[in-house]
């Protein structure tokens, strides 16, 4: 039997379900929005930096527009559990792994429509990217399978804790803490060494140094992580890296699911 | 139909919320369980329902068994939960939709069915407004409208009318009726309210501490309380009391005592002859009256203290 109706049966419901939550697709794109239309402007004129300095916020904050709203989509799980249809869908003759999967699917798609409208307030406000097809296509792959690991996360996470409350409480460690490790506002070269270590075992470090590399054609992000010399090569590994993790957290958000739900 | 067989759950703390039960459901009949809060009910549904794990025993629905092959058990099955489970921001119409896409029922077929069944059930002026604005009890017929849309063969009704107004229960209760009597369907359902058990099921197990402790018809049940009940109230210890009407020979081992309230089935004996038995032994009762003995009876016996075997 495929699996493939029922996962676009839950996707579609998720969906719209989403679509009557506007919170869900605009509260996220606030922060990013002002962060690469004001904050990095700002920051340029404060600090006497030039155009390369605002693009290179601007692409930091699709670092922070990514987890934030994947965490929001996993909310959406605690109140489809508390007070949604989660076990009517649990009792339906499809495999509950693809619950998880329809959930995925819409996150990405809702993130993708974020990622675009902040690339636009960013073109709209100036700030220059340069990039071609190739460096389009790293951006889409990193920012995809990055994407696909922290709703792995945050479904992990909301299959973990009972309340809302806790849920939103872990929110700022896990989208806000590692953004401002991971070479967001500056390289990581410029932390203290043991936290330039520690940002390379980061993902969203791999992530955003990909971002810059396929919208801004700027491999300084991989050179900071591998120090090695053949940009193609650090940006495969970088890339692989953030695949494994996508991979990794889409397998355990998935186990836990079906483990949380077949007491 | 169904059918569990030594099905057990022990939780991982050691709780035996379910020991060893077995029974079997005919197809087409209504079987209900019943039992205090914490008997075991909602867990014995979560395992034929496939959400809860059996830790012992087995379980089958329409001869699946719903340990190895619980996608197959869930597409012969239907749920109305207990507390609200829908799409509160979706309309009524794609919450059936939804359930519909999801069992595979064919798409036009599928209309028609939620067209039939929203008329049934008295829904049909609401489909096309999101599920949020619905009362309780408008929400509870959508419910059970979702858990038809897709031709189960099993129902598993989980307190279905508990938390709704004494007169949209009323009407819900004569629907479920109506099914009873208008389709094959083979309805489980838990309930603590014993007048609905008695009017729907055509079988009751009374579960309590995770056990089976009586299965019969309704009528059965009521019948081994005899014909009349005599009920008094005593001022002293009503073990004591039940103690001397035992002495005397009035009660057997199924007379009980809920507080001050003593409840003795007669049996053979009459009325008259009881009260003026009781009178003679010198129990002291603050009031006497007699009366038919109802579910209520039956279940207070089973789940109750059992102050005659103690006494």
């Amino acid at each position: 039997m495929s699996a493939l109706a029922p996962t676009v049966t839950l996707a579609r419901r998720r969906f719209e379900l989403t679509t009557r939550t506007p919170r869900e697709l605009f509260v996220p794109l606030l922060t990013p929005i002002l962060f690469a239309a004001v904050i990095a402007p700002a920051l340029k004129v404060a600090l006497h930096t030039g155009s390369a300095y605002e693009a290179f916020v601007a692409t930091g904050t699709i670092g922070l527009l990514i987890p934030l709203n994947t965490m929001f989509s996993g909310l959406s799980v605690i109140v489809d559990r508390e007070t949604g249809a989660q076990r009517e869908l649990l009792a339906a003759p499809v495999p509950r792994g693809l619950l998880p999967l329809g959930n995925l699917a819409v996150a990405l798609l809702v993130t993708a429509f974020q990622v675009i409208t902040l690339i636009a307030v960013a073109l709209a406000r100036g700030i220059d990217f340069h990039t071609d097809a190739v460096g389009i296509a790293w951006f889409v792959a990193a920012a995809s399978a990055f994407a696909v690991g922290m709703y792995g996360v945050a479904e992990t996470l909301a299959a973990r804790v009972p309340k809302a409350e806790e849920y939103i409480a872990r929110v700022p460690a896990i989208a806000i803490v590692p953004w401002f490790l991971a070479g967001s506002l500056f390289p990581i070269n410029a932390l203290p060494g043991f936290l330039t270590w520690f940002a390379k075992f980061l993902p969203l470090t791999h992530g955003l140094a990909l971002v810059r590399y396929g919208l801004l054609r700027d491999s300084s992000g991989l050179h900071n992580i591998w120090s090695m010399g053949n940009t193609t090569a650090m940006a495969a590994l970088s890339l692989g890296v953030v695949l494994l993790f996508a991979a990794a957290l889409t397998v355990v958000s998935i186990r836990v699911f079906t483990r949380r739900a077949l007491r | 139909m169904i059918s569990a067989s030594r099905l057990s759950k022990t939780y991982p703390d050691g709780t035996e919320a379910v020991r060893a039960v077995d029974f079997e459901v005919a197809p087409g009949e209504v079987f209900g369980l019943l039992g205090p809060n914490g008997a075991g009910k909602s867990t014995t549904i979560g395992m034929l329902t496939t959400t809860i794990r059996p830790t012992g025993g087995t379980a089958r629905l329409a001869g699946f068994d719903v340990a190895k092959e619980p996608l197959a058990a869930r597409a012969v099955s239907s749920v109305v939960f207990q507390e609200p489970v829908v799409d509160r921001s979706l309309t009524g119409r794609r919450n059936l939709e939804l359930h519909a896409q999801l069992w595979r029922v064919d798409r036009r077929e599928a209309a028609s069915r939620i067209g039939e069944l929203a008329a049934v059930l008295g829904v049909a002026d609401l489909l096309d407004r999101a599920v949020g604005s619905y009362s309780g009890g408008e929400r509870r017929r959508l419910e059970l409208a979702r858990a038809l849309v897709s031709r189960p063969q099993v129902l598993f009704l989980d307190e279905p009318t508990v938390g709704l107004d004494p007169r949209i229960r009323a009407e819900l209760l004569e629907v479920i009726a109506g099914l009873r009597t208008t389709s094959e369907l083979t309805i489980l359902l838990t309930t603590h309210y014993l007048d609905e058990a008695e009017k729907l099921c055509n079988r009751l197990a009374i579960m309590h501490a995770g056990r089976i402790v009586a299965l019969d018809t309704p009528a059965a049940l009521l019948a081994r309380l005899g014909r009349e009940i005599v009920e008094l109230r005593v001022p002293g210890d009503p073990a004591d009391a039940i103690a001397s009407l035992r002495s005397h020979g009035i009660v057997d081992g199924d007379g009980f005592a809920v507080g001050s309230t003593l409840t003795l089935p007669l049996h053979d004996r009459s009325a008259a002859d009881a009260v003026a038995a009781i009178g003679d032994a010198g129990v002291g009762a603050t009031s006497i009256s007699t009366r038919r003995p109802t579910l209520d009876d039956v279940y207070l016996r089973l789940t109750g203290g059992r102050l005659a075997e103690a006494a």
